[in-house]
C-alpha cells in the first residue's frame, strides 16, 4: 500500500469514526435529557413531599432531580449539539452519563438494582469506539465511591466503617466489563480502519483502471485519426 | 458565542456537581430529632406488652417515603432475631385528616411483616407516650419491659442496607445483654417543642 492509499485509508476511516460518535453523541442527548426527565417522575413519584406532623414541603429528592439533574445535563447536550464528534464531548458525556447514575442511585435510595445502570452506561458508551471514554467512565465512579467511601461511607457501604480498600472491590466490577468493552472497542475500530483500507485500496485500482481506460481510448483515438 | 455559552454550563456543571453532593450529604447524614425514651415500657399506653417478650416498637409517619428503608430493615431484624421477638408498628395519623391517608406503600408493607402487630396512632399519642418524635425511631424492651435499644434502625435517611442499628438490635435480642441507641433518621412526626409540650 502506498502512502496515498494509506493517508486514503486514514481519511476514510477518520471520517466513518467521525460520524458515528457525532451520531453516538445526538444518542447521549437524547438518553441524557430521558434520564432527567425520568429522574423528575421518580421522585415525584416516589417521594414528593418530606413531612413534619401534618405539614409537608417539596422533598430534598425532588429538587436535587430539578436542579441537580439540570446541571449534570446542560453540558453534555449543549457539547453533543454544537461540538459533536470531538474528543472532549465524548469524555464529558461518559462523565456525566456516570453522574446521573450517581443520582439515580441515590434518588432510588441506593437501590442495588439502580445499579445496573452503571453497566449498561458502560456498554452504550462503547457504541464510541473509544477506550479512554471507558476509563473515564471507570474514574468517575471510582472517584464517586473513593470520596463518598471516604467522607460519607454510609451512603455506599451501608457501614460506617468500612475497610479502606473497599472501593476497590466495587471498581473491581466495573473494571471487570471494562476488560470485554476495551476489548470491543480496539476490534471494532479496527474493522473501521480495515474496511477503510480496503476501500482506499480499491478507489485506487479503479482510479488506476480508469488511467489505463483513458489512456487505451486516447490510443485508439490516435490510430482511428492516423488511419 | 456559542464558546460562552459552552464555558458557561460547564461552569455550572462543575458548580452543580459540587453543590448536589453536599446537599446530599446534608440532607442524608443529619439525623431526626432522638427520642426522649424512657427506661421502661410507659405504663399510660394503652397497648399491651406480651407478657416476659421481648417487644420491638417502631414509630411511622406514612407519608415518609424513608421510611420504606426502616420497614426493610425491620424485615431484617425479625428474620434474624430469635422468634419469640414481636414487633408493633405505630402508624401516625392526624385525627383531623380522613381515614386511608395514613394507607400507604410503606405502611402496606408493616402490614406484611412477620410476628407484628400494625396499630393506627391517632394525633401520635402513643409515640409521646413512648417519648418519639422522627418516624423510623425503633425502641426495643427485653421481657421485663426494660429498655434496651432506642433510634434508627438505617444507616442514613432513605438507605437500607447493612448498619449499626440493625445489629446491635439483633445482637441484644439473641445474647439478652447490653444497651444500645442509634441516630434515627426520617420525616418528623411530632416536632421538638410538641414533643416537649406534652
Amino acid at each position: 500500500m502506498n502512502s496515498d492509499t494509506a493517508a486514503r485509508a486514514t481519511e476514510l476511516s477518520s471520517a466513518r469514526l467521525l460520524e458515528r460518535r457525532s451520531r453516538v453523541d445526538r444518542m447521549f442527548a437524547v438518553l441524557l435529557a430521558v434520564q432527567y426527565a425520568a429522574g423528575i417522575i421518580g421522585a415525584l413519584t416516589v417521594s414528593p413531599y418530606a413531612w413534619e406532623g401534618k405539614v409537608h414541603v417539596v422533598h430534598m429528592h425532588v429538587w436535587i432531580a430539578v436542579v441537580g439533574g439540570a446541571g449534570i445535563v446542560i453540558l453534555p447536550i449543549l457539547m453533543a449539539i454544537f461540538r459533536p464528534g470531538t474528543l472532549l464531548t465524548r469524555h464529558v458525556i461518559a462523565a456525566s452519563q456516570m453522574l446521573s447514575s450517581a443520582l439515580l442511585i441515590h434518588l432510588t435510595g441506593g437501590r442495588i438494582e439502580t445499579h445496573f445502570h452503571v453497566f449498561g452506561s458502560l456498554a452504550f458508551l462503547a457504541f464510541y469506539l473509544d477506550w479512554q471514554v471507558i476509563l473515564t467512565a471507570t474514574v468517575v465512579v471510582a472517584a464517586d465511591h473513593f470520596l463518598r467511601g471516604i467522607f460519607w461511607p454510609e451512603s455506599v457501604y451501608g457501614v460506617a466503617n468500612p475497610e479502606w480498600w473497599r472501593f476497590l472491590e466495587h471498581a473491581g466490577w466495573v473494571v471487570f466489563e471494562d476488560v470485554f468493552l476495551i476489548w470491543s472497542c480496539i476490534l471494532g475500530r479496527r474493522e473501521i480502519e480495515s474496511s477503510a483500507t480496503r476501500e482506499a485500496q480499491i478507489e485506487q485500482l479503479s482510479e488506476q483502471e480508469q488511467l489505463k481506460t483513458a489512456a487505451l481510448q486516447m490510443a485508439l483515438a490516435e490510430m482511428q485519426t492516423a488511419v | 458565542m456559542i464558546r460562552v455559552l459552552l464555558l458557561a454550563a460547564g461552569l455550572l456543571w462543575t458548580i452543580t456537581i459540587g453543590a448536589m453532593y453536599r446537599a446530599v450529604r446534608r440532607f442524608e447524614t443529619t439525623p431526626g430529632a432522638a427520642a426522649a425514651a424512657h427506661a421502661t415500657w410507659p405504663d399510660a399506653s394503652t397497648l399491651s406488652r406480651p407478657a416476659g417478650a421481648w417487644t420491638l416498637v417502631t414509630l411511622i409517619h406514612p407519608q415518609c417515603s424513608c421510611s420504606r428503608a426502616t420497614i426493610e430493615e425491620l424485615r431484617a431484624i425479625l428474620e434474624k432475631a430469635p422468634p419469640s421477638v414481636r414487633a408493633l408498628v405505630l402508624v401516625y395519623r392526624p385525627s383531623d385528616f380522613p381515614a386511608g391517608w395514613e394507607n400507604t406503600e410503606v405502611v402496606q408493607a408493616a402490614y406484611r411483616l412477620p410476628r407484628t402487630h400494625v396499630v393506627i396512632d391517632l394525633d401520635a399519642r402513643e409515640t409521646r407516650l413512648f417519648g418519639g418524635f422522627t418516624s423510623g425511631q425503633t425502641f426495643l424492651y427485653d421481657g421485663a419491659g426494660q429498655l434496651r435499644f432506642s433510634g434508627g434502625v438505617t444507616a442514613l435517611r432513605g438507605h437500607a442496607g447493612l448498619n449499626r442499628g440493625v445489629a446491635d438490635v439483633v445482637r441484644i435480642a439473641k445474647s439478652g445483654v447490653g444497651n444500645a441507641s442509634h441516630p434515627v433518621f426520617g420525616c418528623a412526626i411530632v416536632s421538638h417543642e410538641e414533643g416537649a409540650r406534652k
